[in-house]
This record gives structure tokens, C-alpha cells and sequence, in this order.
């Protein structure tokens, strides 16, 4: 490990966990793309920065007939271009511009847990795990509990500390790799220059008759939407797959009615859409989500 | 005792340079133009989402505005002024002076390092993929037109090179067949 006082670059995950742990208050650093503009913005700075780029472990990705694992160091362009994901591909491009692509990691996503990210809307979508270390020890958890973890978060994430926070440091996420398509559908301005107002993450696993849906952008952390996942997954016919016409608006109904039931949700800012309006405009994208998974698994609509 | 200054060094197109008691939390542009004075690399929105500050670290197009200058100092950065004297660089310079691709000039080194990071990669690129490669580098002028046609002209001009070299190879084969 390199580095002096107020700053380290560790080389494997026992290093960082051990750092983060020693220091109250040290963050983890990933590629930047968060934690440097809220230092610019104002965020204090912390005691000690753990500086991730030269742990090797955290870079890997893999896959395995039924699962994905993908390194915390591993970038959005990285996963962009992951023909084995392909659901997971099409979020992680649809993040920023290519500078940022290049540069944004997996764990920093989670740690950031802005509530508009594209990518963690999609991992909250396809039910991804967390694998963890803390300096001690090392464990897997739910993604949904590692946020709700981090406490109340209906904040910006700037202002709940920069990214990474705290002394866990999350080494990889470990997803299902379904027998479907998975799809990230978003509404915002230019990608490039801005976060998404809504973003919506769907995966279709046809082989266990299973629907899961997440809405990001409308509460502290991208909302689920049982009830809505169980009527789809009823209303399909897995043997094509396919359903009856007016599916996927009742299913678009049934998400914003989740997303309208949601927890903490987010204050409209000044002259940003209504929640009225949000929750038509994730209903209508949960729907769009859902007629194209089945599209592209070859029933209809 | 909590260190809120560091010291460094710091490889900037080939010349390594010694940073020092900059900020803990300073960025990698903030380090460049005011403590190394290269100003070339320009300071806008320092949001990620500009591009005028794009550089190469370690050969992957960022924007320095989002890197930690820290967590740069064992890595190389490049910026426009670092780029080769010749190949795709030399033929994107070229296309944006013949085309007039500059207008205020501001954004012009963020996106000539940017479209040589996408030619070098994917010399081929379409319409739709220069479009979207160059999404994250924004001309306050509006002058898209000229730096599309710039863009064109640099892809055609890479092609027509390697068509030469080609052409060069299969006639040195030939001769050496003979």
C-alpha cells in the first residue's frame, strides 16, 4: 500500500477494508465522478481518502450459467461492451458521456446510491447482492438492505457525505443472470449533460415465470413494484411468451401506484416535473419496459 | 493530525512534474492549470459534464474535472498539447483548421483529444457513432456543423492512410513474391 496521511492507495481488499476501518469518517474513492464534484460543490474533506484503482480484485467480472458477478472497480464502459450481460450493458450505457463511462465504477454507483442512477435502478431491478468486507470480515447481503443500511437517504446524495461513506466497503455485486431479456428505459434531458428524471429497470427470466421491475429517480431508493411483477408474471403466457394487449398499461398502472405508495419519496425541485406527473410518466415507462422484454423474448406486443 | 495538503508527482504529457501541498480534495484540473500552468485544458462546468477539460489518463479519455488529482499521480496524462505528432491526432488537428471547426476555441482542445480517442479506437466510426462517442463535449457556439464535418474529414482522411498502407503492403508482397 502507497500513500501517506489523508490519502492511500491500497492493492487488495483486505488493505482498503482495513483503512476504511481504521479512520472514522474515510471514504472510498472510485473513479471520481462523484466524490470530486462534491468536493468542488463544497463537501468537506474527509480524514483520509481510500483510493481504489490499484486493488486488482475489485476490477474482475464473470459469468456462470446463473449468475453475473461484477467487480466493484469495474467501469460503466466495461460493462457497456459485457456481451453476457446485455440488460446490464444497456444501463450502464445509458450513464453520462464516455468521459464519465470510462471512469464511474460499479461501487461507486452504490456508494454514491444517488437516487436517479441508472445503473443502481437496474441492479435494484434484476435483485442484485452486495458482497462486503469491513476489515474483519467479508459477507453478501441483498442490495435493497445495503441501502436501507445507509440510513434515511431522501437527502441528495452530496449532502449524506461523498461517495462511499463509512467503513464497509463493497467489493462486487452478484446478480441472477436471467433466462430473459433485461431492459433500462429512462426520461431526461441530454444523458450527457444530466441525471435522469426517471429511470426504469425490467428483467423478464422466462425460465422462472418472473417478472421484476425498479423505478429510480422518484423516491430515496429505486422503487419496486410486487404486486405489479406478480400481475405480469400471471397475465404471461411463458410457453410463447406473451400476453393479452392491454398488459402492459395495467401493469404500467400498477407501478405508479407503487411508486405513489413509495417511502421517502423525493421533493419535486423548483420547476421539475409534479409527482403527479412522475408517477404517469413511470407507469408509462414500466409499461414500454415490459412490451419490449417481451418483444425482444419473441411473443408480443 | 489530519493532512489536508499533499505532494506528489505528477506525469503530464511525458514530463513528470512534482506537485506541491496542493489540496487533498483538488482535481486533477484544478492541479493542471493552477499549479502546473497548463491551461490548455479548459475549466467550465467541473461537473463531468462539458467535456472541455477531457484528457487521457493512462490512455482512457476522463474529464479531469472528475479525477482526483491524488489518485492521478501514478498514472500518465495526456492532454492535447501531449498528443502524437502524427496519426489520427495530426489528422483531426488538420481537419478542424481546414474546417473551421473552432469558433471561440473554448471547448476546441477537450473535444480534438476526444475525437482522437474515438478515431483511434474506432476508426470507422458512423454518424451515429460519432454523435454519441462525442455527446459529452459541448461547443457553447453551437458550432456542431463544422466539427461534425471536421470529424468526417479526419475519419476519411485515416481511412485513405490505411488504404495506402495497404495498398503499399500488398505491393511490397507482391514484390517480394516475384
Amino acid at each position: 500500500m502507497s500513500g501517506g496521511d489523508g490519502f492511500v492507495r491500497p492493492t487488495t481488499v483486505a488493505q482498503a477494508a482495513r483503512a476504511l476501518r481504521a479512520r472514522p469518517g474515510a471514504v472510498a474513492l472510485g473513479g471520481g465522478t462523484d466524490l470530486v464534484p462534491a468536493f468542488r460543490a463544497g463537501a468537506p474533506a474527509p480524514p483520509l481518502i481510500v483510493a481504489l484503482r490499484g486493488v486488482r480484485e475489485l476490477r474482475v467480472r464473470g459469468a456462470s450459467a446463473d449468475h453475473l458477478i461484477v467487480g466493484a472497480g469495474v467501469t460503466y464502459s466495461e460493462l457497456a461492451a459485457w456481451p453476457d450481460a446485455p440488460g446490464l450493458a444497456m444501463a450502464a450505457r445509458a450513464v453520462g458521456s464516455a468521459q464519465i463511462r470510462n471512469a464511474g465504477t460499479v461501487g461507486g454507483a452504490i456508494g454514491t446510491a444517488s437516487p436517479r442512477g441508472d445503473l443502481l435502478t437496474y441492479l435494484v431491478a434484476a435483485g442484485a447482492d452486495v458482497l462486503a468486507a469491513d476489515g474483519a470480515r467479508r459477507w453478501r447481503e441483498p442490495l435493497v438492505d445495503r441501502l436501507a443500511a445507509r440510513g434515511p437517504a431522501a437527502a441528495p446524495a452530496a449532502a449524506r457525505g461523498p461517495a462511499g461513506a463509512g467503513p464497509v466497503l463493497v467489493t462486487a455485486v452478484v446478480l441472477p443472470r436471467p433466462a430473459g431479456p433485461g431492459v433500462y428505459l429512462k426520461l431526461g434531458a441530454r444523458q450527457a449533460a444530466a441525471p435522469p428524471v426517471l429511470g426504469c429497470g425490467l428483467v423478464v427470466d422466462s425460465a422462472a415465470g418472473r417478472v421484476s421491475v425498479a423505478v429510480g429517480g422518484v423516491a430515496a431508493v429505486p422503487v419496486r413494484a410486487p404486486d405489479a411483477c406478480r400481475f405480469a408474471a400471471d397475465q404471461i403466457d411463458w410457453s410463447r411468451p406473451d400476453v393479452p394487449p392491454d398488459t402492459p398499461t395495467r401493469f404500467g398502472e400498477l407501478v405508479a401506484a407503487a411508486v405513489a405508495a413509495a417511502p421517502d419519496p423525493l421533493a419535486t425541485p423548483p420547476g421539475g416535473p409534479p409527482a403527479p406527473y412522475l408517477r404517469h410518466a413511470a407507469g408509462v415507462l414500466a409499461g414500454r419496459a415490459l412490451a419490449h422484454c417481451l418483444a425482444e423474448a419473441g411473443g408480443s406486443p | 493530525m489530519i493532512a489536508t495538503r499533499l505532494s506528489y508527482p505528477l506525469t503530464v504529457d511525458g514530463v513528470t512534474w512534482r506537485v506541491r501541498d496542493a489540496p487533498l480534495t483538488a482535481s486533477l484540473l484544478t492541479v493542471l492549470r493552477e499549479q502546473l500552468g497548463i491551461t490548455s485544458v479548459k475549466d467550465a462546468c467541473e461537473q463531468g459534464r462539458c467535456g472541455s477539460c477531457s484528457v487521457l489518463l493512462d490512455g482512457t479519455l476522463v474529464t479531469a474535472c472528475t479525477v482526483l488529482a491524488a489518485d492521478a499521480s501514478e498514472c500518465r496524462v495526456t492532454t492535447v498539447a501531449g498528443l502524437p505528432a502524427d496519426g489520427p491526432a495530426d489528422a483531426v488537428r488538420r481537419a478542424f483548421a481546414e474546417a473551421g471547426a473552432v469558433q471561440c476555441g473554448f471547448c476546441a482542445p477537450g473535444f480534438v483529444v476526444a475525437v482522437t480517442d474515438l478515431l483511434t479506437r474506432r476508426p470507422s466510426a458512423g454518424e451515429e457513432e460519432i454523435r454519441t462517442g462525442l455527446a459529452g463535449n459541448i461547443c457553447r457556439c453551437t458550432g456542431y456543423g463544422r466539427i461534425l464535418a471536421a470529424i468526417r474529414a479526419a475519419a476519411a482522411a485515416g481511412a485513405t492512410a490505411v488504404a495506402g498502407e495497404v495498398a503499399a503492403g500488398e505491393v511490397a508482397a507482391g514484390e517480394a513474391a516475384r
